[in-house]
């Protein structure tokens, strides 16, 4: 269980990175909003709660845990967290969208902090599923996380590397699955692959843990559970998209709309938070 | 055995495996390809050897991986599998990220004539052409088989390499520079046969023909394809009133394509003749040698387009 206070640390954390997010997309005109509210706690607990072990000042140390984001297009949501952990500085934090910026609408491996080139959906897993089995050659104790999109899920190349992970017993490869249960255009609301979620992945020899993706300790717990794993783990994150906001929330337009001065001061009301300092 | 005996498959997995038996860091995936000469590497460096399976998208991004973590990493798989059924993961997880993964692709051109055009190599060299960051090399010879591997190991960035199968000649003599890309075998002359792989020694057998018909040729084994050598361009067009590619690919985006691209945008007196398979799927089966035979590709059939277009 997390403490009150820790807990109230996150919840804080997650809501100056939503007001982060939302003006970051007024300034630069462009952002995908929605399916990065909906990683919020999760990368919160990542980054803050100690999951990820990663040295901002040597973000190429071998020894370090990788974390790679499939859904690199919810950068807007990481961005804030590798300013704040000071992977770089507030200056290019504020380049955000601007032309020649090194943060764009993905990311990419010239920014401190990121492993791979983003953009195309379906990669991150079974890279991530590389690293692992390389760290198990080498007998490195090393996390390699992944986390995917539901609808990154279509794409077959994520159960190749389903099925390596399970034959090579990568127990150090960890994949998220931010449910939040819409794409670009439609309802992900299928039962062919998300019902019965725990049990088909069970059957593909790995560890399950379907949790809700915005509470702490939910996530705490699946996460520390793959400390001790002798599998690969999948955590299945229900999830809301736009998740924080009322209007936002489970709204398809928020994909990739841009909101208003008005409506961030909504969401600031909503969210709690005044006066963000960057 | 002498050099110019052995299969170019063995002559260059036995050097990969002795490099792998003194570099523990070296790493084969095979998408469930098999080489006589790879079992020996698979049985005695269990640890060093992941088939990954049919899965070559999948073999693509767990090599990235491993060369993100450090590893030096071979695939290797059918030629137009490791390339097409994979491209994306090839532009975006090795070349975006300029990893050292080198693809080794079995089945050049027509070799493996009876399984389809599915198996026929024809467009995995210019699909891989159109990729910045990639390094082509093409063995024609089995000494260049067994020294490319150092190469590979020291190379920086992604790789494809085609192998074929069957006897090489040793060309030993015939110096290997990596950072010059090409080597001249037979002296220039005013006409210059430019091929690699397979057809390289098959130029061989069209200049001495052609030599008995009173045309002197020169020939080039041009084994790196891209980045095309810097003093190609020097060294042999400019020498040249025409340049024969002569190649078992498809005419589209190959070798013949990618000199027509240097001849064209500079000024030179040089003109360019493209020997190359029909750009189309062959759906038709048979052996190399009667596929070679039906397209003009065999010696006697490419001497009469040379003479036809002279």
């Amino acid at each position: 269980m997390i403490s009150n206070n820790n807990y109230e640390q996150l919840k804080n954390k997650a809501a100056v990175i939503r007001i982060r997010a939302l003006e970051d997309a007024l300034r630069a005109g462009k952002g995908h909003l929605g399916g990065s509210f909906s990683c919020v706690e999760l990368l919160v607990s990542l980054y803050y709660g100690g999951f990820i072990r990663i040295d901002p000042k040597m973000p190429k140390d071998p020894n370090r845990d990788y974390f790679i984001m499939g859904k690199g297009h919810a950068c807007l949501a990481l961005y804030p967290i590798l300013s704040d952990l000071q992977f770089f500085s507030k200056k290019i934090y504020l380049e955000y969208g601007k032309n020649g910026s090194r943060l764009g609408g993905q990311l990419d491996t010239s920014i401190p902090g990121v492993e791979y080139n983003t953009g195309s959906l379906g990669h991150a897993l079974g890279i991530c599923a590389g690293i692992a089995k390389a760290a198990q050659m080498d007998n490195r104790e090393i996390r390699s996380i992944a986390m995917i999109g539901d609808a990154e899920c279509d794409e077959g190349s994520i159960w190749e590397a389903i099925m390596f992970a399970a034959e090579n017993k990568l127990k150090n490869l960890i994949c998220i699955v931010d449910r939040n249960r819409l794409s670009v255009t439609k309802k992900i609301d299928s039962e062919v692959l998300f019902g019965d979620f725990k049990k088909k992945m069970n059957l593909f020899e790995w560890n399950c843990h379907v949790i809700d993706g915005h509470n702490y300790n939910e996530i705490f717990e699946a996460l520390d559970k793959t400390t001790f794993s002798k599998k690969p783990t999948i955590i299945l994150a229900n999830t809301i998209k736009g998740k924080g906001v009322s209007f936002m929330e489970n709204d398809i337009k928020w994909h990739h709309s841009i909101p208003s001065e008005n409506e961030i001061n909504i969401a600031r009301e909503e969210l709690g938070i005044t006066n963000v300092n960057i | 055995m002498k050099l110019d005996q052995v299969d170019i498959r063995d002559a260059f997995f036995d050097q990969l495996y002795l490099r792998g038996s003194e570099n523990k860091n070296i790493v084969i995936l095979s998408a469930d390809m098999d080489a006589f000469s790879l079992r020996k590497f698979s049985r005695e460096f269990p640890d060093q050897y992941i088939n990954v399976g049919v899965a070559e998208q999948n073999m693509i991004n767990i090599a990235a991986g491993l060369a993100l973590s450090g590893k030096s990493v071979f695939c290797y798989s059918i030629a137009s599998f490791a390339t097409l059924r994979c491209y994306e993961q090839i532009k975006v997880n090795l070349c975006s990220l300029n990893l050292p993964v080198s693809i080794i692709g079995a089945g050049a051109g027509f070799s493996f004539g009876y399984d389809g055009p599915t198996h026929h190599g024809h467009q995995d060299l210019s699909s891989m052409r159109l990729l910045p960051e990639i390094t082509i090399l093409e063995l024609s010879s089995n000494d260049l088989a067994k020294k490319s591997i150092d190469y590979l190991i020291m190379n920086k960035g992604p790789l494809y390499l085609r192998l074929d199968k069957g006897p090489f000649p040793d060309w030993s003599d015939y110096k290997i520079d990596f950072n010059k890309g090409y080597r001249i075998i037979n002296p220039l002359e005013e006409i210059n046969l430019i091929s690699n792989g397979f057809m390289a020694k098959e130029s061989i057998e069209v200049a001495k023909k052609l030599k008995l018909k009173g045309i002197n040729c020169g020939v080039i084994d041009l084994f790196r394809v891209k980045p095309l050598p810097d003093k190609l361009y020097e060294e042999i067009i400019c020498r040249s009133k025409k340049i024969i590619t002569i190649e078992e690919s498809c005419k589209t985006g190959g070798l013949g394509t990618a000199l027509s691209e240097v001849i064209a945008q500079n000024k030179n007196n040089c003109d360019l003749q493209v020997i190359a398979a029909p750009d189309k799927q062959f759906i038709e089966y048979g052996e190399r040698e009667w596929f070679h035979s039906k397209y003009n590709l065999n010696d006697k059939g490419i001497v009469s387009l040379i003479i036809n277009n002279l």
